[in-house]
C-alpha cells in the first residue's frame, strides 16, 4: 500500500513540495494534504519526516499492479 | 513512419469502433480491464495553458547536491542565475538519501594525493578519467567546509541547508517544473523548455548557458530512492546534438527480498541519520558478482567471497583485482542486528542478509553516464551546455564504485567546477533570440501526451519497459542474443508506443516525458552493451567473459547522427573527445 494515510494535516503542503515523485496534492476544498497518486510512491518516507506534526503513516508493502496486455 | 503517423489519427471514436464499439468496452470491461487504461479523461482545461517566459545568464537544471554549488557558485562567480528543479532543492533525486560524503584531509590521512588517485585508477582497471578523481579529491575539503556552514551536517533532512545559501544570494528557484527540452540556435545553447505539475503552464528559459545538474537515472525501480530520476539530462542534451557516455555499465545494488520496493526498509535507516564524513578507503565494489552468483547459483544467496557464510563460490565471473579482494561484503549498514550502528553517515544499502536484484535497474555507476566532458571544466559538446554529478559522463571514479561518499563530494565539486566555467562563459557572450516557430513547436511536442484522445499510459508503458529491462540475464548478465531480443522490444516502444503516450494531467504529462526518455535510455544501454564486446568493471558479457585490452581501452560515446539515428563511437581511455591525451 505504500503511503497510507494523512491524520491531522494541519495543510501547511510541506509534505506535498518534499515528495520527489509528486504523488501528494492539497485538496482544493478542505485545504488538507491528499494521496492522489499513490502508485508512484516510492516509499522513501521523506513525506513523513518533513512532516511537522507528524500526520504520514507509510506501509513497507507495495502492491504489484495487475499485468495486463495493453492498457 | 507511415503507418505510425496513420495510428496517431485514429480519433477516440474510431477507436472505439476499432474495439467493437460499447460491446467491446463491455467486454474488456468483463475481464477486469478498467475503462482507466484505455479512455484519456482529461481533468484540465487545455485551452488554459498558458506560457511564460524567464531569463538567466546561467540556467541550473536540478536542486541536488551539484545543482545547489553549481548556482550558488556562478552567483558568487558575478551570473544572473536561476535554479529549476523537476522536484524541491534537497529532497529530490539521489541527494536526500546521500549520508555519507568524503573530504580528502592531508592531514587526516597518510595516503598522498597522487597516491590515491592512482589507487582509485588501479581498482577501476583504466576506466576512470584520473583529472576528474584528483579534482574531486583536491576540492571535496572546501566543499565540505561551505556545507558545514550550510548547516547541512545539522539535519538528516537537507531543504533547510540547501536552502540558507540561496536565499542570503535571492537566486530565484523555481520547483516542480519538469524541464524537456535543450534549445540550441546557431550551435551553441540558447535555452531550456519544460512545463509545471501545479499550473497548467509551459515554461521557457533563455539562458547564455546551462549546467545540467539532473542526476542519473533508472527504470523506476523497487528499492532504489531513484523513481524520480529517468535520464532527463542525458536525454535531452542527446536530441540537441551532445555526445552521452557509460550506458553499459551497471549499478549492481541488490534490494531486501522483504517489501523489496520499501526503499526505506531498504536502506536501515540510514534516511533517518545526518551525514557524515568518510575517509580514503578505496575499493572495487562490483555488485554484478552477486547477478552473476544469482544467475549460475539461483537464489537465496548471500554475498561476500565465496567460500564465505558457507555459500558455495562460482567459478568465473566478473574480474576483481586481487589487491582489491574483501574481506566482507561491501557497505558498512547490513550488519546482523546487535552490532553497532553508526549514528551518522554511512555507507549505501550493504550486501549482506538476504537479497533480490535490480533494486537500481537503469543506473550506471555515479558520474560514469551522462553528458561527455571536452575538458576539466564540465564542459559538453554543446558550447554554452555544462553538465555537473551524475548527469555529468566524468568518469570520476570509473565504470566501478572505488571510493565511499565520493559521489556525493564530486557532486559538490562539480557544480562549483560547472558554475565557475559558466559564469566566465556568460560573461562574455549575448543572449539569444528563441523564434515564435521553435517555441511553438516546442510547446506542441510538450503537451502532445495531453491532446491525445487515445493512446497507451505511461505506467503501462514503464511497466513493461520493466518487464523487458529488469531480468537478471538482460542488462547484468549479458548476451548478444539476450541483448537483441530485448533491444527488439525497446524498438516496438519507441517506434509504436512512446509516439502515443498519453496524459489526463500535469502529473500523467510528467510520467509521459519520464517514461520516453526511459524508453531511449534503455536503447543506448542495450546498443552499447551489444557493442562492447569485452567484460570490465560493472560490465559482464557471457559470451565475452574477459578483457579485451587490445580493444576495449576506450568509452563509448553516443551521439544523434545526421540521420537522427543513434550513433556509438571509441573515445580512448586517455584521451579527452577532441583526441588530446588527458594529462594529470
Amino acid at each position: 500500500m505504500s503511503i497510507q494515510s494523512i491524520n491531522g494535516c494541519i495543510g501547511c503542503e510541506t509534505c506535498i513540495k518534499m515528495c520527489p515523485t509528486d504523488v501528494i496534492r492539497l485538496d482544493p476544498k478542505t485545504k488538507k494534504a491528499v494521496i492522489k497518486y499513490p502508485a508512484d510512491c516510492q516509499i522513501c518516507h521523506l513525506c513523513r519526516m518533513y512532516c511537522p506534526v507528524d500526520a504520514i503513516t507509510i506501509s513497507p508493502e507495495k502492491s504489484i499492479p495487475v499485468i495486463v496486455s495493453w492498457g | 513512419m507511415t503507418i505510425q503517423s496513420g495510428i496517431n489519427k485514429i480519433t477516440r471514436r474510431n477507436f472505439l469502433a476499432l474495439a467493437g464499439g460499447t460491446v467491446g468496452m463491455a467486454a474488456l470491461a468483463s475481464m477486469g480491464v478498467p475503462a482507466s487504461f484505455i479512455e484519456n479523461n482529461l481533468e484540465i482545461d487545455l485551452d488554459k495553458i498558458d506560457h511564460q517566459e524567464n531569463e538567466a545568464d546561467v540556467l541550473v537544471i536540478g536542486g541536488g547536491m551539484a545543482g545547489l554549488f553549481a548556482a550558488v557558485k556562478a552567483h558568487d562567480a558575478g551570473a544572473k542565475v536561476m535554479l529549476v528543479s523537476k522536484g524541491s532543492l534537497g529532497s529530490s533525486g539521489q541527494t536526500p538519501f546521500a549520508k555519507g560524503i568524503f573530504a580528502y584531509d592531508k592531514d587526516l590521512t597518510n595516503v598522498s594525493l597522487d597516491e590515491f588517485v592512482d589507487q582509485v585508477s588501479r581498482s577501476a582497471i583504466g576506466t576512470n578519467n584520473p583529472v576528474y578523481t584528483k579534482q574531486m579529491a583536491e576540492h571535496s575539503l572546501a566543499r565540505v567546509t561551505d556545507l558545514r556552514e550550510w548547516g547541512f551536517f545539522d539535519s538528516p533532512l537537507y531543504n533547510n541547508s540547501f536552502n540558507k545559501p540561496i536565499k542570503e544570494r535571492n537566486i530565484p528557484v523555481m520547483e516542480r517544473i519538469t524541464i524537456t527540452h535543450l534549445i540550441k540556435e546557431n550551435d551553441r545553447i540558447a535555452g531550456a523548455a519544460g512545463f509545471s505539475v501545479d499550473e497548467e503552464k509551459v515554461h521557457f528559459f533563455n539562458a547564455k548557458s546551462v549546467i545540467l545538474c539532473t542526476g542519473a537515472g533508472g527504470f523506476k525501480p523497487n528499492g532504489f530512492p531513484i523513481c524520480d530520476l529517468t535520464h532527463d539530462g542525458t536525454v535531452m542534451a542527446y536530441n540537441i546534438g551532445a555526445k552521452v557516455t557509460g550506458k553499459e555499465w551497471n549499478d549492481g545494488h541488490p534490494g531486501q527480498s522483504i517489501n523489496a520496493a520499501s526503499c526505506f526498509d531498504g536502506w536501515h535507516g540510514m534516511f533517518e541519520r545526518k551525514p557524515g564524513l568518510t575517509s580514503v578507503e578505496i575499493h572495487h565494489d562490483l555488485g554484478v558478482d552477486m547477478n552473476y552468483m544469482a544467475y549460475m547459483n539461483g537464489n537465496p544467496l548471500q554475498m561476500g567471497p565465496p567460500g564465505m557464510n558457507n555459500q558455495k563460490g562460482s567459478t568465473g565471473g566478473p574480474y576483481r583485482p586481487e589487491e582489491f579482494s574483501r574481506k566482507e561484503p561491501p557497505g558498512g549498514d547490513n550488519k546482523p542486528p546487535g552490532r553497532e550502528q553508526p549514528k551518522e553517515g554511512g555507507a549505501p544499502p550493504g550486501m549482506g542478509g538476504t537479497v533480490v536484484g535490480g533494486s537500481s535497474a537503469g543506473m550506471s555507476i555515479h558520474k560514469s553516464e551522462g553528458l561527455v566532458p571536452i575538458n576539466d571544466k564540465c564542459e559538453s559538446t554543446i558550447p554554452g551546455l555544462y553538465a555537473a554529478g551524475d548527469a555529468l559522463g566524468s568518469y570520476m571514479a570509473g565504470a566501478i564504485y572505488t571510493q565511499i561518499g565520493s559521489s556525493l563530494a564530486g557532486s559538490a565539486v562539480q557544480g562549483a567546477v560547472a558554475a565557475e566555467a559558466a559564469a566566465k562563459y556568460s560573461k562574455y557572450i549575448e543572449f539569444q533570440n528563441i523564434s515564435k516557430n521553435v517555441m511553438n513547436k516546442i510547446e506542441e511536442e510538450i503537451l502532445a501526451p495531453l491532446k491525445r484522445d487515445a493512446g497507451y499510459s505511461p505506467a503501462w508503458v514503464t511497466q513493461t519497459l520493466q518487464g523487458i529491462m529488469i531480468p537478471n540475464f538482460v542488462l547484468y548478465i549479458k548476451k548478444e542474443s539476450m541483448l537483441k531480443a530485448a533491444l527488439a522490444y525497446i524498438e516496438e516502444l519507441r517506434d509504436h508506443h512512446m509516439p502515443m503516450l498519453k496524459a489526463a494531467d500535469m502529473h500523467e504529462l510528467r510520467l509521459a516525458h519520464e517514461t520516453r526518455n526511459m524508453i531511449l535510455s534503455a536503447e543506448m544501454k542495450l546498443k552499447a552493451s551489444i557493442m562492447r564486446t569485452e567484460s570490465r568493471c560493472s560490465h559482464y558479457r557471457l559470451d565475452y567473459p574477459d578483457m579485451d585490452n587490445e580493444n576495449w581501452q576506450a568509452w563509448i560515446n553516443i551521439y544523434k547522427g545526421s540521420d537522427e539515428t543513434m550513433q556509438f563511437e571509441k573515445q580512448p581511455f586517455d584521451s579527452w573527445p577532441n583526441g588530446k591525451r588527458i594529462i594529470v
